[in-house]
């Protein structure tokens, strides 16, 4: 098994924010920071809505919206990035979502075995989240990492190489 | 140029032309979906796919580049096989409804499947299900359709510069949708519904009511609702306007529209229409025949030129009428009946900021083509935001920005917000000290040629304002520096001129201060016109001051062909302002209105009213009963903008024709019914069509004495119509205020403390989707914008504790009205705006006017306002 945090998916210290005017506030600093490391107000949105979803654990239409008036890319086109990219958060999902690869190395892997696992000890499916709202699961193509299939994020980590007999050693990290 | 050969046939095409572009020259269509004229090449669908020799892969026609000596091949068995896959790809999803979609029979996916075969797809998976969605007034859209070509979403970003829709989701599951994933909600030009090649956005107006082959005519023809003249082909079945139609790189407007042209056109088929005349009887119109209308009109009009004089006739020309019509009027007033009394209401703005421009710079100054506002590489605008006023000129200034011009806006920037270099939006009434400003900076710059001693003179006599007078602006002062800097490199710049700028403080001031700006930086002036023929009724000689042609009223007479002679009456006419103060104190006894609305669209309707029930005789020729037919004594109706053959001329001087396509109502060209009237009157002259008008347009306007009725088809004929002696030279001209500025908030004055800061005024909208009374009887665009609001901006909001959709009290010294407040980012501290659209709330029943008395325009007062929670 191995575990790897993506580097660039680190979250920046944003801060700990309670109501929604703080976290505003917080995302139009941020925001504003990002503007000057990019020649473009587009090649800002990515980074911009990666920041709103850490501030509000996902991304509303309102966050869209706030994310559009600060980087001055259009509400439409926000939106299509966000839809775009699976690891945009477009609804509110558990506190901790696996992203399942089940494209074809992960598939001859046994990553199908690894999605009746989440079923059968979770009732995990694509898309859902548990009871509890401990897990969600969402089902990946590719994610880059087929010399180490199965593979699955969870969170901001990577697992490579999963199987049964340590899928549930993992999962049992995430509370 | 490059030499190379398609399909064996020896081609020349340009360096920089595409495969595409070089086939086309010589006759040889590729197939292609994504690629559309006006949008750049795209290479997304590989229709387009040749062979080209000694290269491997097939490759895209629309994207690659000619180069000297290739071989080029766009049918062979390779390519059909890849064309045939290409298709049957698309068939995977597209669900083959042909028998339900409205676009069969123009379907660019149906003619290429028809052609290049793939009926159907070999994959046995269902497709995929996306409902319809009909919620949206204008456009319906079915995703299902949709082959991803993303010519709309280009055409909505690239061109329109809205970018409301993109392609949402991944893979199979991509949908073009507007961010609210429902309605569009976006400025609705359709542009995006004319280039997509499938039925996948398709307008809602005239869903399932035709099939393409059911057009039974088309007409070319220009738009009627704004002074840009954007061409249009109106596609008709059984004297009904089917739909409009823009054609790509057609017209000034190169196939683009905006929402009024592209959906407002169904107030033609109103059932509001004025069917028959009518005279009032006791207090009440009642219908009575033509003849009878007609005899009557002219009965009165005789007995009160005998009784006072024909000085007590009046006429108000109309800016949504062709030339053809305002020429008879005006030849009716001042030929037949012998009055220089005619005006229109493009006396509020248009028509005197024109005057004082050319007084300045000549006659040519106003006269420029709109096409080319997008080739320039700055834009300076105040007065008015003119992606609502004129939108599609509005739309060159968008992608001139986007081309990498400087735009700097003075005042509410509204659809220019996102293509703004610097937004110098100044607080109420000190816009004057920004402008101040600019063009004592740009002087400093660029120094002084010489060139117009008048204007260099005034310009030196300028003020330097002081601090405080700065920061009461509410615009930073290095904000201003910047923008003097970029304004002063400008090599081709165009100065955008809206009726704002003369309709508070001293009008005469600021068009002076614009027009120093644009002297210093030598660029091109365009005035912006709401309505579509304010410039061409003021060539036809509706003001009071020249005859057609523009030359200055001089009594003699004017010698026409046939030995008609025409004789030039010799009192000084009066303007519109003056003609409401002549019904009010006797002077003026009758007038004609043609297709024009005075109580509804002057300030001070009270007044209006009030002038208007003291005449004699009030004729009023429009298409509706409008405000201004409840005071009339006869109303004719007349023939809507579809209706009519003619001549308009746009706002940079470009004539262009009116082509009459549908006759719906019973009403008559409007010239036609004068000149009847004027016939009675003693008119010799008799016309078989608006050509034979126009022919004597060309006999007594020098101006237009050179131009040719030929000419004028297709992109139309440009200013100064062949003729050379119309370039005119600098005259001296009058400012008022040169040295004093707008005094600064909080100082005392001899009427106590001024704070504008704790005042509001109420200002005009101009909104994007109406323009008067002609939209507000669309019942399209009325489902997009279906009543008043009120707009303020977030801080005054704040300050009156106001949310959206609260309703509230607007009072003025002049009225009140009852209305729901819409918060508007871009509305400056100070101001609240309302329309003037709607019959029940509108912004001119709620303020006054004065006339300056050196443009002669309209400035408004009484328009502080407040606003009181309901
Ligand atoms: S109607 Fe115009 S603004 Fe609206 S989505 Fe289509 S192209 Fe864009
Ligand atoms: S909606 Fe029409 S224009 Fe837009 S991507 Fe789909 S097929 Fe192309
Ligand atoms: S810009 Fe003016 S002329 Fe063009 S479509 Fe719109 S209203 Fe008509
Ligand atoms: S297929 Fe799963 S990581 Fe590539
Ligand atoms: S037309 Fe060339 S790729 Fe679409």
């Amino acid at each position: 098994m191995d575990t790897m945090r993506c580097a660039a998916d680190t979250p920046a210290p944003l801060g700990a924010a309670k109501d929604g005017a703080s976290e505003s506030a917080m995302l139009k600093d941020k925001i504003k920071v990002l503007k000057k490391l990019y020649p473009h107000a587009r090649s800002v949105l990515l980074p911009a809505l990666y920041a709103a979803q850490q501030l509000y654990g996902w991304l509303s239409e309102d966050a869209l919206e706030e994310v559009s008036r600060l980087t001055g890319v259009s509400p439409a086109e926000v939106k299509g990035v966000v839809t775009f990219y699976s690891l945009f958060k477009t609804r509110p999902l558990g506190r901790n979502v696996i992203y399942l690869c089940t494209n074809v190395a992960c598939l001859i892997m046994g990553a199908d075995t690894l999605e009746d696992f989440l079923h059968n000890t979770y009732s995990l499916s694509n898309g859902e989240t548990t009871a509890d709202g401990r897990f969600s699961l969402v089902i990946m193509e590719c994610i880059g990492a087929c010399d180490k299939a199965p593979a699955m994020l969870v969170n901001d980590d990577c697992h490579f190489n999963i199987s049964m007999d340590n899928i549930r050693e993992i999962l049992d990290n995430y509370k | 140029m490059v030499k190379l050969t398609i399909n064996e046939q020896e081609v020349e095409a340009g360096r920089d032309s595409t495969i595409l572009e070089a086939a086309k020259s010589v006759g040889i269509i590729i197939p292609t979906l994504c690629h559309t004229k006006g949008l750049e090449a795209y290479g997304g669908c590989r229709m387009c796919l040749v062979q080209i020799e000694r290269v491997p892969r097939l490759q895209t026609a629309c994207t690659t580049k000619v180069n000297e000596g290739m071989v080029v091949f766009t049918e062979t068995e390779e390519i059909n096989k890849a064309r045939r896959a290409v298709l049957e790809f698309l068939l995977i999803n597209h669900p083959l409804d042909c028998p339900v979609c409205d676009k069969a029979g123009e379907c660019l996916l149906q003619d290429h499947v028809a052609r290049y075969g793939a009926s159907e797809g070999r994959f046995a998976e269902g497709k995929r299900v996306h409902p319809e969605n009909v919620n949206d007034p204008f456009i319906v859209r079915n995703m299902q359709r949709c082959i991803l070509c993303a010519r709309c979403t280009r055409m909505c970003g690239e061109a329109q510069g809205a970018y409301a829709i993109s392609v949402t989701g991944r893979g199979a599951h991509s949908f073009v949708e507007p961010f609210s994933g429902d309605r569009y909600n976006c400025e609705y030009c359709g542009n995006c519904l004319t280039v997509c090649p499938v039925g996948a956005i398709m307008s809602r107006l005239h869903r399932h009511s035709y099939r393409p082959w059911y057009v039974e005519k088309e007409v070319e023809t220009v738009c009627g609702f704004c002074g840009v003249g954007c061409t249009t082909f109106l596609q008709m079945r059984a004297a009904t306007i089917i739909r409009t139609l823009p054609k790509l790189g057609t017209g000034v407007n190169k196939g683009l529209l905006c929402v009024r042209g592209r959906f407002g056109y169904d107030y033609v088929e109103s059932e509001g229409r004025l069917k028959t005349p009518m005279i009032r009887v006791n207090g009440v119109l009642e219908p009575v025949s033509w003849e009878k209308a007609l005899a009557y009109i002219t009965t009165r009009l005789k007995d009160i030129a005998k009784r006072h004089s024909p000085k007590a006739i009046a006429a108000i020309a109309s800016g949504m009428c062709s030339n053809e019509d305002n020429y008879m009027l005006q030849k009716l007033m001042r030929f037949v009946i012998g009055s220089n009394n005619i005006d229109s209401t493009a006396r509020l703005s248009y028509a005197p900021a024109k005057t004082y421009i050319e007084k300045i710079f000549g006659t040519a100054a106003t006269a420029n083509n709109i096409s080319d506002i997008e080739k320039s590489d700055g834009i300076f605008t105040a007065g008015g935001d003119p992606t609502a006023i004129n939108p599609v000129l509005g739309i060159q200034i968008r992608s001139a920005w986007r081309r990498g011009a400087k735009v700097v806006v003075s005042g509410q920037p509204g659809g220019l917000g996102n293509f703004i270099d610097y937004d110098l939006n100044s607080v109420p009434l000190h816009e004057e000290t920004v402008l101040n400003t600019i063009v004592i900076g740009l002087a400093e710059m660029k120094g002084y040629t010489g060139k117009n001693p008048y204007i260099e003179k005034k310009i030196k006599a300028l003020r330097v304002p002081c601090e405080p007078e700065l920061r009461a602006t509410g615009v930073l002062l290095e904000n201003m520096e910047e923008a003097i800097d970029d304004l002063s490199r400008l090599k081709n710049p165009v100065v955008v001129v809206g009726p704002a700028l003369l309709q508070s403080g001293i009008p005469s001031k600021n068009l002076f201060l614009v027009a120093a700006i644009a002297y210093l930086i030598d660029a091109r002036v365009y005035l912006l016109s709401k309505k579509p023929n304010y410039r061409g009724l003021i060539d036809m000689g509706c003001v009071p001051d020249s005859i057609p042609g523009g030359l200055p009223v001089r009594p003699g007479q004017i010698k026409l062909k046939k030995g008609v002679t025409l004789t030039v009456p010799s009192d000084k006419g009066m303007n519109l302002f003056e003609m409401i103060e002549g019904a009010l104190d006797g002077s003026l006894k009758a007038l004609y209105v043609m297709g024009e609305n005075p109580v509804f669209n002057l300030p001070d309707r009270e007044k209006t009213e009030k002038a208007l029930k003291a005449l004699e005789l009030l004729v009023v020729q429009d298409i509706f009963m409008t405000e201004t037919t409840r005071h009339a004594h006869v109303v004719i109706p007349a023939s809507a903008w579809s209706e009519k053959d003619g001549t308009m001329t746009n706002l940079g001087g470009r004539i262009q024709f009116l082509r009459k396509g549908a006759a719906v109502s019973t009403g008559r060209s409007e010239w036609r019914v004068i000149a009847d009237i004027a016939k009675a009157l003693g008119m010799n002259e008799t016309y078989s069509d608006s050509k034979e008008v126009w022919e004597e347009i060309t006999q007594i306007s020098v101006l237009h004495s050179a131009s040719e009725y030929e000419e004028i088809k297709g992109v139309g004929l440009m200013w100064p119509y062949g003729s050379v002696q119309f370039q005119g030279g600098a005259e001296d001209f009058e400012v008022e205020g040169l040295e004093i500025l707008p005094e600064v908030p909080g100082r005392k004055t001899s009427e106590g403390c001024v704070v504008p800061g704790n005042k509001l005024y109420l200002l005009p909208e101009r909104s994007l989707f109406h323009s008067g009374s002609t939209t507000r009887k669309s019942k399209a665009i009325l489902s997009v914008s279906p009543e008043p609001y009120l707009a303020i901006n977030t801080v005054e909001a704040g300050r009156l504790g106001l949310c959206n959709d609260d309703t509230v009290w607007v009072k003025t010294a002049r009225g009140a009205a009852v209305v729901t407040v819409k918060i508007v980012m871009d509305c400056p501290e100070g101001v609240v705006m309302l329309s003037n659209t709607f019959e029940k709330v509108n912004f001119n029943a709620l303020v006054g006017y004065a006339v300056d008395p050196v443009l002669k325009c309209m400035v408004l007062t009484d328009n502080e306002a407040h606003i009181e929670k309901l």
